[in-house]
């Protein structure tokens, strides 16, 4: 049975690859340069790929890359410094590098993609080192719903770090009811006309491009009058107005900055941007959909916690928060928070990147991570008291980091889908109360 | 056994709720949330107008000499709000510790001004090795002729920023006894800085050789300790009443979007899932608002309250904190924006939570109180 062999495959997670000649070991290696590093032991030709990345990534990340605590704080400079690291990352297929090399993505393979996290973490940045939904969900998604030619288009210059793409799925009135949105997209010629509102979405800076649901069919039945549109955002009649949120998601160099209410005023797409035929958007949702919810994993997450454990073995005032058995109990409680997250969100990379099926894996690790989340954070605030809610130089932990969690573990509780709408979907999948089990979508 | 409020209960917390609706409406409050430092001009008079900073004193130093259980009704009502500012840490806590461990001369020279809201007290107790416990306050002051110099830092004190006197136990040449000062937060080598983050209020205060005065050891030197513990013991409670304030909007704001929102064409609310996390909110309000009814009941009555307090600050801390994660997952998207309100109790919920002593250091205490050590 698919759900009792989940358990095993969650303990024997390590990732298996064409080239590796030996099952590498799961468990954790001595430190390179921080104290706690969970690495999966590398073959010897990982090792090399890892060494290309790092001494890759020495010569080509600019200074002043670091990331700011709070993602809101990034400058424009900062973002400009991103960007171009993107495109180098690009150059080399490393920024999608699960994705097809004629599309100008890497073709690497499982293990390999996870060194490339890892190595990305190592700098204190993710992939892509800046808010690119529309890439990361959306260059999937085209990848099965859209025309050869539509590929060939959209794709590379998306994986070349050329174009950034926002996700433009909630309104105002439609958020967990996804096809209850309103924004219409009405074919005039050879143009959609675009008229509506998205809200949440989007990061700091601007979008090239966004990937949108819209409905292309106002009188139609439910979820046969939607369809997905890749919107260039210089078109006349778009609006971005910034939301001011307690945070906005994304911890550790990936988050998004600000969250954005977009309008669209007879906005003309060009007819050939939908993506997946026309009102069939609600099956290209179903593959986006499963991508958010986690389906291909997130690697490289939580480091905040890591870095927090270091934290509290160093004395200050000749005391350590870890001298006290209290506090150890509860770092030890936010480890294991910490590692099942990891290797929920490692099986499901695992899982999506040798083609395998997959039923609630995305929604399981979701939730786990907004729950555990959560708990870290407040486990945080028991543990080193109200420090971790300042993010002020002498006495916030981390510069920041900490405090921003704080905010931000509430926060993460939302996008993406609500932890009830992770239940939901976890309980169709599993086929609890019907026989017939809901299918994950399709994800390369 | 009655449960219900006096006549007098019931005209305080119409005031407050009046208060709170007129003075402290949702705008006015996110307006001091971003600039904390108006709540001094904005409020603190209108405070001082309606008598509330008198109410925990008695009538002989200027007061209403009011029992806790009304102070408590006026704070779980501001807690609604939630309402900022210095109220509980002057007008509570510190004319308490004055009345527990000052001179009778002392009283009479501060106190008739803490109850008019002239003085603004501040207790800055606290310090980089984070705790309420006695061993955790070292800082040291320096005997030198007929005054004592102190230098050192005190962090994680709320409303600092708006006192106009500290409250500050020390240790007096490094011994192990404590001593408690007041110090004006203008003196000479005082500086207050509020901390920035997800936290209202709280400070850093830094005293680098200030000189205070003999005059201004409140009590008796190195005993000060006790009579701290005796006035936590009472202000506490109130400050739950507060939380239990909090916990009360957060449901209320949650049970009526449960009703207006809706998604697949049916009220929100109408979804188990919802009702569930509704449900946990109002056995965290409960849970809050009984254990320190209670409290007060026994303070009030002259009971011993001490595992009753301590259960109740545990209580409350947790469930302040918990109410607003639950109505984070009622309201999703529209809760983590700012102008909406929910965030103000979520930050109040974890800007107190450690305030007093948190709920494990409360539970050491109930272990001691229940004899279990
Ligand atoms: C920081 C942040 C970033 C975001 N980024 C993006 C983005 O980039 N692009 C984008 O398009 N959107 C984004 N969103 C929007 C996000 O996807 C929505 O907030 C989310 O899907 C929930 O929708 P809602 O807020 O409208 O809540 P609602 O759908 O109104 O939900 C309210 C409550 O009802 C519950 N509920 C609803 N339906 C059901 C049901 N069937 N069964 C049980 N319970 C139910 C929910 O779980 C929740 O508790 C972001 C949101 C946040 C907060």
């Amino acid at each position: 049975m698919r759900e009792s062999r989940n358990g095993s495959l969650i303990l024997d997670s390590r990732v298996r690859g064409n080239d590796a000649n030996r099952a590498p070991s799961a468990h954790a290696i001595p430190a390179r340069t921080h104290a706690m590093n969970f690495a999966i032991e590398d073959s010897p030709q990982q090792s090399a790929f890892r060494a290309e990345v790092r001494a890759w990534l020495e010569k080509n990340s600019p200074p002043g890359i670091e990331h700011s605590a709070d993602p809101c704080d990034m400058t424009l400079a900062q973002y400009q410094i991103r960007r171009s690291l993107g495109r180098g990352l690009g150059e080399m297929g490393w920024l999608y590098p699960t994705l097809p090399r004629q599309y100008g993505g890497g073709d690497l393979d499982a293990e390999k993609t996870v060194i490339l996290y890892d190595e990305m973490a190592r700098i204190g940045l993710s992939l892509p080192p800046y808010y690119d939904a529309g890439g990361r969900m959306g260059a999937p998604t085209i990848l099965v719903w859209g025309t050869e030619e539509q590929k060939k288009r959209f794709l590379p210059p998306i994986c070349r770090g050329q174009v950034r793409t926002w996700q433009l799925l909630t309104e105002p009135a439609a958020g967990s009811d996804l096809a209850g949105i309103k924004t219409t997209a009405i074919r005039d010629g050879d143009a959609y006309v675009v008229n509506g509102q998205k809200v949440f979405v989007g990061s700091s800076h601007g979008a090239d491009q966004s990937w949108a649901i819209v409905v292309t069919d106002p009188k139609g039945e439910r979820h046969k009058n939607l369809s997905w549109l890749m919107i260039p955002m210089d078109l006349p009649g778009i609006s971005v107005a910034p939301m001011d949120l307690l945070a906005t998601g994304g911890e550790g160099g990936s988050g998004s900055g600000v969250k954005n209410t977009v309008f669209f005023d007879n906005v003309r797409v060009p007819a050939d941007h939908l993506v997946g035929g026309e009102n069939n958007g609600w099956k290209v949702a179903t593959t986006h959909l499963e991508m958010e919810h986690g389906g291909a994993g997130r690697l490289a997450d939580r480091r905040v916690v890591y870095e927090f454990l270091d934290f509290c073995r160093k004395p200050l005032d000749g005391h350590a928060i870890a001298d006290d058995p209290d506090a150890r109990a509860e770092l030890v409680e936010m480890f294991i928070e910490a590692e099942i997250t990891r290797l929920f969100a490692l099986r499901n990379h695992w899982l999506s990147h040798t083609g395998q099926p997959r039923s609630y894996e995305g929604s399981q690790y979701s939730l786990r991570r907004k729950l555990s989340g959560l708990d870290i954070a407040e486990r945080m605030l028991r543990i080193a008291g109200p420090r971790v809610l300042t993010k002020d130089e002498r006495w916030g932990p981390l510069k920041g980091t900490v405090e921003y969690f704080q905010r931000d573990a509430i926060t993460s509780l939302h996008p993406g889908a609500t932890t009830d709408i992770q239940r939901v979907i976890m309980a169709r999948r599993i086929g609890v109360g019907r026989r017939e089990r809901e299918k994950a979508g399709t994800v390369r | 056994m009655d449960l219900s409020l006096d006549d007098t209960q019931q005209l305080i917390q119409e005031s407050a709720r009046d208060f709170v609706r007129n003075a402290c409406n949702r705008d006015a409050l996110l307006k001091l949330d971003r600039n904390p430092a108006e709540t001094m001009t904005m409020l603190w008079p209108k405070l001082a107008e309606l008598g509330w900073s008198g109410m925990a004193i008695p009538e002989q130093y200027g007061g209403t000499g009011n029992s806790l259980t009304d102070v408590a009704v006026l704070f779980e009502e501001l807690g609604t709000g939630p309402v900022p500012g210095p109220l509980f840490s002057s007008a509570v806590l510190g004319a308490h510790i004055l009345l527990e461990a000052a001179t009778d001369a002392q009283k009479q020279a501060w106190l008739p001004a803490v109850a008019s809201g002239e003085k603004v007290l501040a207790l800055a107790l606290t310090e980089a090795q984070y705790g309420w416990s006695p061993e955790q306050v070292r800082m040291a002051a320096r005997q030198d002729g007929s005054s004592l110099t102190v230098s050192g830092t005190k962090v994680m004190v709320h409303d600092a920023l708006h006192a106009t006197d500290l409250l500050v136990p020390v240790r007096v040449d490094g011994g192990s006894a404590h001593s408690l000062l007041r110090v004006d937060a203008k003196a000479k080598g005082v500086s207050i800085r509020a901390l920035d983050g997800f936290l209202t209020a709280v400070c850093e205060v830094v005293f680098d050789n200030v000189r205070v005065s003999k005059d201004d050891i409140v009590g008796e030197p190195g005993t000060a300790w006790a009579p701290m513990q005796r006035a936590l013991l009472r202000a506490v409670p109130v400050l739950c009443a507060y939380k239990v304030g909090g916990c009360r909007a957060v449901f209320d704001m949650s049970v009526e979007y449960s009703r207006e929102r809706s998604q697949f064409g049916q009220a929100i609310g109408r979804f188990q899932r919802v009702q569930d996390h509704v449900i946990h909110i109002v056995n965290y309000l409960d849970s809050a608002r009984w254990t320190t009814y209670e409290a007060l009941y026994k303070l009030d009555s002259g009971l011993d309250a001490a595992s009753s307090v301590h259960v109740a600050k545990s209580v409350a801390s947790e469930s302040y904190m918990r109410a607003c994660d639950f109505a984070h997952e009622v309201h999703a998207g529209i809760g983590v924006v700012r102008e909406y309100g929910l965030t103000l109790h979520t930050k109040m919920s974890r800007t107190l939570y450690h305030c007093l002593g948190g709920p494990k250091a409360h539970r050491r205490q109930l272990e001691r109180a229940l004899k279990l050590c």
